[in-house]
């Protein structure tokens, strides 16, 4: 039996001054090393569920126990250890580039974690020849395409070494070498995957599981082939059938 | 959109760019602080430092043209503040003194900005142990100030995509909107950093 890497449990969630709840007790369990997908429609509370597998959200960690990592419930005191243990890609990659440099960008993860000197060097220099980006250590992510950027990204979650990737909308704005080469990669990773996007394509190339949100409830959680063949399903939630399972015949 | 704004010359080869940072910001200072102290009845003084940053600046083969415009641009702001010095009285003398002071103390920080990238003045500053908040507020601003004027930009390229009329006050009042819509998008923006920052295991 693998162990199970995310679990959430009723999930419940609203943001403060407002009355209606974006997350309406959502359940689900991804296993260590499966990739799973999460579509809905814009607003169905996809990027608020994402916040919450790392303790972004709920601000106050110690009052909700309702998402546990590995078995650990994100409360005050392993915070951090859920932190290194999920890395989590944003949706604009300007919003995660925050250093002045590639270089002190990846390394900002391990050096929070407390690595040091040569190891910290060595460190980002893996992470940045993961996403194939060795040599642009002191470029300044103002200077880089999108693809580059949402790369340097990347190299900046596996630099803190996670064992589960939780990813927002990783393919958005990149054209289709940019999504190729980043499929590539994620192909390549062996962590535990969580993606929340409209590429359904993606989701049927990387997760073998899909959970449909709609309205902050969870609708299905099945195989993804089956759920996003249903075109009556993926209407009816604001989505559609992807082409690529359009064109497939069934012999 | 790529901008150089602030340190377009600071990645070229040169002996100036390859001195330590502390020396080049040591002397920068002191540059700096002897010409504004310095009374301006010291002419040999002016014109001593004036031949010393110009061989600095054809050292480290930073374009004249670069610096000339440069400093036309700041002057502007400078030129401001001198004209209300002429209406002291002997405010000729004042006026010429304050416009060669704060022109020859522009080249030098320009001549700093341009010889040393942002990123290791900021690590020079750690160094010195200025605190840690002053150099994170400092290291944002250098990494978003390009992030917003791109941001500006399209905003106000949309607004200007459906105006079909040329009013001023219409203009004073997109101009307004422009930069209520820029606040609010950058305090948006400030929470999604902050966020993510705290995600890969950023402390207060």
């Amino acid at each position: 039996m693998p162990s199970v890497a995310i679990e959430a449990q009723d999930l419940h969630f609203r943001y403060d001054g407002t009355s209606q709840e974006v997350l309406r007790g959502i359940s689900f369990r991804v296993n260590e090393g499966e990739s799973v997908g999460i579509v809905g429609p814009n607003g169905a509370g996809k990027s608020t569920l994402l916040l919450h597998m790392n303790g972004i959200l709920p601000t106050s960690p110690d009052k909700s126990q309702a998402v546990r990592v590995f078995g650990l419930a994100i409360t005050g005191e392993n915070l951090f250890t859920i932190r290194q243990t999920v890395g989590l890609l944003f949706q604009d990659p300007d919003d995660q580039l925050f250093c002045a440099t590639v270089y002190e960008d990846v390394a900002f993860g391990p050096s929070q974690f407390g690595y040091s000197g040569e190891k910290l060097v060595s460190v980002v220099e893996s992470a940045l020849a993961m996403v194939d980006l060795k040599g642009y250590e002191n470029r300044s992510p103002h200077h880089l395409s999108i693809g580059e950027k949402q790369r340097v990204c990347l190299a900046g979650i596996l630099a803190c070494q996670p064992k589960v990737l939780v990813l927002d909308e990783p393919t958005h704005g990149l054209d289709p070498r940019g999504k190729q080469h980043l499929k590539t990669i994620l192909h390549s990773l062996p962590a535990t995957k969580l993606i929340a996007t409209h590429d359904l394509e993606l989701v049927v190339e990387m997760c073998s599981r899909t959970l449909l949100i709609d309205g902050g409830s969870l609708i299905t959680d099945g195989p993804t082939l089956e759920l996003l063949s249903d075109e009556s399903l993926m209407l009816s939630h604001g989505l559609e059938k992807p082409h690529i399972l359009r064109h497939r015949h069934p012999h | 959109m790529h901008h150089d704004f602030i340190d377009r010359y600071s990645r070229l080869e040169s002996p100036i760019h390859r001195m330590p940072v502390g020396m080049k910001a040591a002397v920068t200072l002191a540059v700096v602080f002897t010409v504004v102290l310095a009374p301006p009845s010291w002419i040999l003084f002016y014109v001593a430092a004036a031949i010393f940053l110009m061989i600095i600046a054809v050292l480290s083969r930073i374009p004249a043209g670069f610096l000339i415009r440069r400093i036309a641009f700041f002057e502007l702001f400078v030129l401001v503040i001198a004209l209300l010095a002429l209406a002291q009285p002997g405010g000729g003398a004042r006026f010429g003194a304050i416009i060669l002071k704060s022109t020859l103390s522009l080249l030098t920080v320009l001549l700093l900005a341009n010889t040393t990238p942002f990123n290791r003045i900021i690590g020079f500053l750690g160094r010195l142990h200025v605190p840690s908040a002053m150099i994170t507020i400092l290291a944002l601003m250098y990494r978003y100030i390009f992030v917003l004027i791109d941001e500006a930009g399209r905003i106000q390229r949309a607004r200007e995509s459906r105006t079909f009329v040329r009013q001023r006050t219409r203009r004073w009042i997109m101009l307004a909107s422009v930069l209520g819509r820029l606040f609010v998008r950058s305090t948006e923006r400030a929470e999604r950093i902050y966020d993510a920052m705290c995600a890969r295991g950023w402390r207060q």
